[in-house]
């Protein structure tokens, strides 16, 4: 299943003095999602942010499509990969039009992100009815559907998402991974952060394990899942 | 009288609300006073008398000339003097004192190159009145006044309505998500410069033409800071409101009171605001959920 469609070996990233992550591999199939699970601190977000470019990569390799990563996001972003942040970072005094407008910043194809809002409106009916609505005024759940359809409206071919489920009540959760499904089915690949282990397993092809920096574990997510000593000390039980 | 006293102090307050937009452009987007800004009004008023005097043309290319002369002079200063400490992420501090020594370097280039005269501009509107319900009214406070507020509207309209006005928004709201949608944020920056620039070069066209080109002479945009101030750094609107309501308190303070309290009361009125009201009237608002 696994066709290297974004590889990383070897990744080495430092915040300040502080070495984050220790040689990090990692290797998603086109059209695969797969979780990154891990305790609190292990470095997940800390390596959503250096794929997508923010934090300066100290040491390995990051290829995509077989080509090396460029440096600066907003040349990843033009390449297909984008990053749907921990905690959302809506533009808050925007819209949620204006939202979805910077996610399509990139395109000049009018209709073509004519067409998309309309996609992101079949996926979550709900943004329809608050398009004129300052994003910073919306739900939990609300504010986390625009944050996908934001990065949706630059269509990617991957979609990194972190912590999605954060502070969403458990039905919300689930019908939002259920989008996650639907948006792999439009032929997106997924890369999955989730604290919310046990679900983020459940919807993957495969999953890794993080610990402090290093990947711990890489394995087909129903083999985690059955796993007892992973089930102990990363699912809860 | 009081009408005629109302228009110069509109026209004063026009030009103040043209470099409180600069300077708010500029501070809402990298968080600091760029007091460099007043040397670039400086440099476009020279670069106005220079195509008013040597090159003789009309008062439309000159305004022209000034404008995109100091919207590039304000890129060169986010380029050479701000661009390197943005990279390492300094705190606005340090970009403030940069701007404190650009305004300083460029102000003592005028004075050992050009030197400290005073100079007029060409008369442009002459002493030209327009007599309206029974006062006299100077043409060049009128059109002074027009202008400003004009191009305060199109900016407001190119800040709201286009797609670069929006990348500019979310970039005051979040430079690194920015960043993440696309956009290349070093061009974003410049684009802000030039805009903050060219509001700059109108400003230093019409108090060229108002007083006299001198090296010094962007000092005013102390004023400027107190409009932004006033208004709540940050808001375009409020610079706006923030500039038209200074110009026209000084103005009355001058009229009715006495010139030489003008200042002393705009310092005032400074101070009291840091105290009671540090947002201004229409300061940024924040507003973040979980």
């Amino acid at each position: 299943m696994s066709d290297n469609y974004l590889e990383i070996q070897g990744l080495h990233v430092y915040y300040g003095n502080i070495h984050a992550l220790h040689g990090i591999d990692l290797s998603v199939g086109k059209n695969e999602i797969v979780s990154i699970v891990g305790v609190n601190g292990a470095g997940k977000s800390t390596l959503m942010w250096a794929i997508a470019g923010v934090l300066p990569i100290a040491g390995g390799t990051l290829l995509f499509d077989g080509a090396p990563l460029p440096t600066s996001p907003h040349r990843i972003v033009a390449l297909g990969i984008s990053l749907v942040p921990e905690r959302r970072r809506l533009f808050s005094t925007l819209t949620l039009r204006e939202n979805l407008i910077m996610g399509a910043i990139r395109r000049t194809d009018r209709e073509g992100i004519a067409a998309d809002m309309e996609r992101v409106f079949a996926l979550y009916p709900v943004l329809k009815e608050r398009m004129s609505q300052r994003a910073g005024t919306l739900s939990g759940g609300e504010q986390q559907m625009l944050a996908i359809a934001r990065a949706l409206m630059s269509r990617p071919s991957v979609l990194l998402l972190d912590e999605p489920s954060l502070g969403l009540a458990p039905l919300v959760t689930e019908a939002l991974f259920d989008t996650i499904l639907k948006i792999r089915d439009e032929g997106v690949t997924v890369v999955l952060v989730e604290q919310n282990a046990f679900q983020a397993l459940e919807i993957s092809d495969r999953g890794y394990v993080m610990q402090i920096g290093k990947m711990a574990e890489s394995a087909p997510a129903a083999e985690l899942l059955g796993n007892p000593l992973i089930r102990k000390t990363y699912l809860g039980g | 009288m009081f009408l005629q006293t109302l228009v110069t102090g509109l026209s004063m307050g026009g030009i103040y609300s043209l470099m409180a937009v600069g300077y708010s452009l500029i501070f809402s987007i990298l968080s600091f006073s760029n007091f460099a800004h007043g040397a670039v009004i400086m440099l476009s008023a020279y670069i106005g008398l220079a195509l008013a005097t040597k090159a003789h043309l009309g008062f439309g290319l000159v305004v022209t000339g000034s404008v995109v002369g100091a919207g590039v002079l304000s890129v060169l200063n986010e380029k050479f003097a701000y661009a390197a400490l943005r990279r390492r992420r300094a705190p606005s501090l340090y970009l403030m004192i940069s701007a404190m020594g650009c305004s300083m370097f460029l102000e003592n280039m005028v004075y050992a190159t050009i030197g400290s005269r005073f100079y007029p501009f060409p008369a442009f509107f002459g002493r030209q009145i327009v007599t309206v319900g029974g006062s006299s009214l100077s043409l060049l406070d009128l059109f002074a006044f027009i202008v400003s507020i004009g191009a305060i509207v199109a900016l407001h309209l190119f800040i709201t309505r286009t797609k670069m006005g929006i990348a500019i928004r979310a970039g005051v709201d979040d430079m690194t998500m920015c960043s993440l949608m696309g956009v290349n944020t070093d061009r974003l920056i410049s684009l802000v410069f030039f805009l903050a620039g060219a509001f700059a070069g109108i400003a230093g066209i019409f108090l060229g033409i108002r007083y006299f080109v001198y090296p010094t002479m962007g000092w005013v945009t102390n004023k400027a800071y107190i409009a932004a101030v006033i208004g709540g750094l940050g808001s375009l609107p409020g610079a706006m409101v923030g500039g038209l309501i200074l110009g026209v308190l000084e103005t009355l303070i001058s009229t009715y009171v006495s010139s030489v309290l003008r200042d002393v009361f705009s310092f005032t009125v400074l101070v009291a605001l840091l105290i009671y009201l540090p947002n201004g009237l229409m300061g940024a608002e924040t507003e973040e959920k979980v």
